[in-house]
């Protein structure tokens, strides 16, 4: 197949394609298991393999993709015609930032593949949570194990080939009981990266069942609580909660494809503007961040992205400065053109698609809050006067460009004169993102930090769902409009 | 077309009869088109062709499934899919329930949403239509972004039950224009779903955003005060709130999760405007209403909410099963939701600004990243977006920065519902994250609600 592949793009290229690459996936195979209130309700295997064409010609991407793999050479011609037409409306020729042609490979580490693990040892992995999680108060629980193992071949015309077989475990736990006043209360345990791996051995079982007892006890407390308080306070957020304003408020405020206005059409764009860079008080001189996608055990650690790119450790914020974006070879290209200045070196890694039929954009690493110096959750809360301590994403919404953001959480705990008083429900809190970031008042030690896991972030049209990471540590904001 | 589809059904169900296999079995094909527009470019011009199956398996109270994107001419793959299902089956975990296996007693031939011109819609059209709805409008500042998605989507089940089998094939194109100022960053938009080609109008498009631009070019732009305001809601943010809505409130395991602001002893009752209708229309074509659900059961028009007053919740067949209800023929990927149309003589974006008025009006076109704060409370939030627009009562317009709603479902179809437009169009809901599935909703032009909370606005765009 790997000849084929190189034949038809070695063709393309004659034909006067600029730039031809292919993805081609000999197979991606998940598995996916639901428990809700002791019943197995899902109970899934898939399995998918395609072929994905790119096609850059006269300036302008077509793209093309099939299942149907009978015919390979149909996919290229397509791809090129589709390249063809859209070239008739460019106003920007697409160029790519040069990079090295590579040949090899990436193997995500693990040391049990959790496609070897019989179905039995997942489903009683599942019915341990499950008798775990029944508990009194506790009126739904759920428990879900997904595994992704997928082999993508990469292959361009500027003579990379590279290999990456990727696993992924994706496991949690929730449990939700109803309150006082009627409301449905949960909370829900997805695990940190902790170990340096991702396999099934990353699933520790002891760890879970602690969890399960505290989401039992938290819940239990939530059910008698009284809501959180309205008003100007400070926010001390906690990882299951500050990896989601991460990833919404940074993370996806420095793609560049959103900030050059590729994805006005649906997911929106950014505040930031390219003169920002190097410019910008983004926030406090607490707040450094980074696209690190050599972390070892997220899955935002790829080896390669769909350009072919190496993975990097790139800042985004340092002390507080914009100095950096995620990015892929086109957008840096047309970035450093519009800004009339070389604002980034080159392709920082980071252009990737979710299948073998969609095309790679710009996506999220692992984008890293690095730790402080203000201690442990335990200081930071001894150094605080009245706020709320939040925990577990309810819902995010955020401005189209990225520019405020409303977050409720799962649950708070009330802080006075440095201390946790009592649990409250239904917390709220909302703001505008670089006043937020600004009044970024403590960053805890590397004791409060740990990996987070997404599997499911949106973007692009035709949309893609992407996995990525989030390493933060405790932040406490001051100021912060909570209850509307 | 079908009989392809049938065939290749036909001696699925015989390979899984082979394997002892009680099993419902399912293709999806979907030919996909999709044509990005950024920076008055083209951005992407792309197309994926892509065949699924969906093999569900029943053993007493034991159930397994098996999906596969596959190559169509490898049969073997197919079948190699059907041994994991067998594998897998013996290890299911028994439910605490009974699960229904379908047993079909008709075929079904639904192709009354695929319209063969739409199906072939090329690419220079694709593009015709753009530069028509943005000629005259882009600028160096003013830029034109977007998509034009159109495709065919083939769905068929078969059961080992029988070899009665069931087929759908749709049509639609869904199209989203947006101009925006690189320079100021705001950022309009104008939008169509259509399922025939005959209904493709770039020109309608092109009057609403060339409105919108002049608004937006030369209007007074203003951060609202927060506070309570008489809005008017476009066809995006009433779709949207709409399908959010049934969505977390109206289906039975929404109920049984204990999610919905709506309970059991709500049927009956008014819960929201008397003005409000709202129903599950299959006979809609043009929202790509289905025939038949995937357990076999006939479709029929289903009332949610009937002159305010909440009427049933939707069972899916494992809902029904677990909960011991009777389905409602809601094991479908899509429903085809309606609501009724107003009295109000409004049919467009000029006729709304030239409507004589008594107090200021807040008209949001669309709701920008919706998500539901608290599901007991109905609560939601989200942002205005693309074009919103403040009519002045004394006639004059004035271009307000984005602003956020926090407010209850039945703030919005609630008492609070002034009017409603005569005109009813239909707007394209569809996500593009999986499989194709033409999803939309028929729904006013125009809602007219009073004393929605603004709880925060932009100083700026």
């Amino acid at each position: 197949m790997k000849d084929t592949i190189r034949k038809y793009i070695d063709q393309l290229h004659a034909k006067g394609a600029h730039y031809v690459d292919a993805r081609w996936y000999p197979h991606e195979d998940s598995n996916f298991l639901f428990m809700w209130n002791g019943n197995l309700k899902e109970n899934n295997a898939s399995s998918q393999s395609g072929l994905g064409v790119r096609v850059l010609y006269n300036g302008a991407w077509g793209f093309s993709a099939s299942s149907d793999l009978a015919n390979p050479g149909a996919i290229f011609d397509k791809a090129f015609d589709n390249a063809r037409i859209a070239s008739e409306r460019v106003t920007f020729p697409v160029r790519l930032a040069e990079k090295e042609a590579i040949v090899s490979s990436f193997n995500s580490p693990n040391r049990i593949d959790p496609f070897t693990v019989g179905l039995d040892e997942k489903v009683a992995f599942l019915q341990k949570m499950d008798t775990a999680l029944n508990q009194p108060g506790i009126v739904q629980r759920m428990g879900m194990l997904e595994f992704v193992r997928k082999q993508i071949i990469f292959m361009d015309s500027e003579g990379s080939e590279i290999e990456k077989n990727i696993i992924e475990v994706f496991p949690s736990i929730s449990a939700m009981g109803i309150d006082k006043d009627g409301g449905m209360q949960r909370r829900t345990y997805m695990p940190g990266r902790t170990s340096g791996t991702r396999g099934w051995e990353s699933i520790e079982e002891g760890d879970f069942l602690q969890n399960a007892e505290r989401l039992v006890s938290e819940v239990n407390q939530l059910m008698v609580a009284d809501d959180a308080p309205n008003g100007k306070m400070s926010v001390i957020l906690l990882n299951g909660i500050m990896f989601l304003q991460t990833h919404e408020t940074i993370g996806h405020a420095l793609e560049l494809d959103r900030i050059l206005g590729y994805e006005l059409s649906f997911a929106g764009g950014s505040f930031v503007r390219l003169e920002d860079f190097g410019n910008l008080r983004y926030g406090s001189e607490k707040l450094t961040v980074r696209a690190n996608a050599l972390e070892p055990n997220s899955p935002g650690s790829f080896g390669y992205d769909d350009d072919g790119v190496p993975a990097q450790d790139n800042l985004l914020i340092d002390k507080g400065i914009l100095v950096g974006a995620i990015t892929g070879r086109q957008m840096v290209e047309e970035a450093n053109a519009k800004a009339k200045k070389q604002i980034f070196e080159g392709s920082s890694g980071a252009n990737r698609a979710t299948s073998f039929y969609r095309v790679p954009i710009e996506r999220m690493t692992n984008i890293n809050i690095d730790p402080g110096t203000d201690g442990t959750l335990e200081d930071i809360i001894a150094n605080t006067k009245y706020g709320l301590v939040l925990d577990g994403d309810k819902s995010w919404s955020i401005g189209s460009n990225r520019e405020q953001f409303h977050f409720a959480t799962e649950i708070g705990w009330l802080v006075e004169d440095g201390k946790k008083t009592k649990v409250v429900k239904n917390p709220t809190y909302r703001g505008e993102t670089v006043p937020f970031y600004n009044s970024l008042a403590a960053v805890g030690d590397k004791s409060t930090w740990n990996l987070h896991y997404v599997n499911n972030c949106g973007k692009g049209a035709p949309n893609q769902i992407m996995q990525l990471g989030h390493g933060v540590p405790v932040c406490r904001f001051d100021n912060v409009q909570v209850g509307e | 077309m079908s009989n392809q589809v049938i065939d290749l059904l036909k001696q699925l169900r015989q390979a899984a009869l082979k394997r002892n296999l009680m099993a419902l079995i399912s293709y999806h094909e979907e030919d996909s088109y999709l044509m990005r527009f950024a920076n008055s470019s083209i951005s992407l011009n792309t197309n994926e062709h892509l065949i699924s199956l969906d093999f569900i398996a029943f053993d007493g109270r034991k159930k397994a499934s098996y999906s596969m994107i596959v190559n169509p001419t490898d049969f073997a793959s197919m079948e190699k899919g059907l041994d994991i299902l067998a594998e897998m089956l013996p290890h299911a975990q028994p439910l605490t329930y009974d699960p229904t296996f379908p047993v079909y007693t008709r075929d079904v031939v639904d192709e009354r949403s695929f319209d063969p011109f739409m199906c072939e819609l090329t690419n220079e059209e694709r593009l015709a239509y753009f530069n028509t709805l943005g000629e005259g409008l882009e600028s160096d500042d003013v830029k034109l972004s977007g998509i034009f998605s159109s495709g065919t989507t083939t769905t068929a089940t078969i059961t080992t039950a029988n070899e009665f089998t069931q087929y759908f094939r749709a049509t639609d194109a869904q199209i989203t224009a947006v101009l925006s100022s690189e320079s100021l960053k705001w950022e309009v938009n104008a939008e169509q779903s259509a399922q025939m080609k005959k209904d493709l109008d770039a020109r309608s498009l092109h009057a609403d955003l060339a409105l919108l631009v002049q608004n937006y070019q030369q209007d007074q732009a203003v951060q609202l005060p927060v506070g309570k305001y008489t809005v008017v809601l476009g066809p995006a943010a009433t779709a949207e709130l709409v399908q959010i809505m049934s969505y977390y409130a109206m289906t039975g395991s929404a109920l049984m999760q204990g999610y919905s602001f709506l309970k059991e002893e709500d049927q009956g009752k008014q819960v929201f405007s008397d003005q409000f209708n709202l129903i599950d229309d299959p006979r809609d074509v043009e929202i790509f209403g289905q025939e038949a659900d995937r357990f076999g059961l006939t479709r029929q028009p289903f009332p949610l909410v009937s002159e305010g007053q909440f009427q049933a919740f939707m069972w899916d067949q494992d809902s029904a099963d677990e909960f011991g209800k009777t389905p409602t023929g809601h094991d479908v990927s899509r429903t085809s939701l309606v609501i009724n149309a107003g009295t109000e003589p409004i049919e467009s974006l000029k006729d709304l600004c030239e409507m004589p008025r008594d107090e200021d009006i807040l008209y949001i076109p669309y709701i920008h990243y919706m998500n539901v704060v608290n599901p007991s409370q109905g609560m939601m939030t989200g942002s205005s977006r693309f074009g919103a627009l403040f009519l002045k009562k004394d006639g004059s317009v004035q271009v307000p920065y984005n602003v956020r709603l926090t407010q209850k479902f039945t703030d919005f179809f609630g008492k609070n519902i002034l009017w409603m437009s005569k005109k009813q169009v239909a707007y394209n809901v569809s996500s593009s994250y999986g499989r194709r599935d033409p999803t939309a909703l028929r729904v006013p032009r125009f809602v007219c609600v009073k004393d929605i909370e603004i709880s925060h606005s932009n100083p700026s765009y």
